[in-house]
């Protein structure tokens, strides 16, 4: 391939990227599920407020 | 297309750092150079499109001499055709404006379609005013076709802004954001519901997905016009 063909081309896949720049489809959201979140503070809070483990007396 | 991103985000953060810190220098000094990175450079510009030229539309003072040069070949490089989409035909025109500091120049291009904003549900219109977020500036950008359908449907695009929030989509928040900003600033105030909270929601927003350059370069340009951040304008 000459350099005056690899340089066209290169110009043509440029071209295809700036269209493809300026036309983006909408990007996919990202939510926080709030049931998850909720269940994810229960399951922390009840660890952190559950009484402390039983140590064998002496 | 990587390689790309990477240019278009690089010019950004020059944009965005020349807003911020108001100097008189020229954004575009990467796609000054010769050869390949030339042309990554200027396709660059072109994806960039008006927001090359915003500091000096927004500090109201002449452009720099590298980046007008630099616009003048992103236009001349990447023509819109007959069929182009909504987003290219539009930021072309744009980049024209721009070039001409915002009047029409003679035998320059016509505004291109504009009945598409009218049709659409406010979900995509939010997209696509966010894709031209670079024509949402004062005068020129509010007054044009986009901005007239802008200011037609401020509640609708209020709504846009508030979704894209929850989505965490950023980019879209803040080029929705920029837009009810320029609208409050020029001849359409009034129209963005004041219970929104723009300001909040744009700081919001610039925590959030301050980390993308062009996430910045929309929320800083919308502070500015609501002039409660950046430096005074020369």
């Amino acid at each position: 391939m000459s350099a005056y063909e690899s340089e066209t081309r290169d110009l043509k896949s440029l071209e295809t990227d700036v269209d493809a720049a300026l036309n983006p489809a909408e990007a996919d959201g990202i939510f926080r599920d709030s049931r998850e979140c909720a269940g994810l503070l229960l399951v922390v809070g009840g660890l952190l407020l559950s009484p402390p483990a039983p140590r064998p007396k002496k | 297309m990587e390689q790309l991103s990477g240019a278009v985000c690089d010019l950004a953060s020059e944009v965005v750092s020349v807003l911020r810190d108001g100097d008189h220098r020229p954004v575009a000094g990467a796609a000054a150079q010769d050869g390949e990175a030339q042309a990554l450079g200027v396709a660059a510009v072109r994806v960039l499109g008006a927001d090359v030229l915003l500091p000096s539309v927004l500090f109201r003072r002449s452009p720099e001499e590298a980046d007008l040069a630099l616009v003048r070949e992103a236009v001349r490089a990447y023509p819109p055709g007959e069929d182009a989409p909504v987003s290219t035909a539009w930021s072309h025109w744009g980049m024209v404006r721009a070039l001409h500091r915002g009047r029409a120049p003679e035998g320059g291009p016509r505004e291109p379609d504009v009945s598409w904003a009218a049709e659409l549900p406010w979900q995509p219109f939010t997209h696509q005013l966010s894709l031209l977020a670079a024509l949402a500036v004062p005068e020129t950008g509010v007054t044009s076709g986009v901005g007239r359908a802008a200011a037609a449907r401020p509640v609708d695009l209020a709504r846009g802004f508030v979704r894209a929030v929850r989505r965490r989509d950023w980019l879209q928040a803040a080029g929705a954001g920029r837009w009810l900003a320029a609208l409050e600033s020029g001849p359409y105030a009034g129209g963005v519901p004041e219970s929104l909270g723009l300001d909040s929601g744009l700081e919001f927003v610039l925590r959030m997905g301050g980390e993308d350059p062009r996430v910045a370069l929309h929320a800083h340009a919308a502070q500015l016009m609501r002039g409660g951040h950046g430096p005074v304008a020369g």
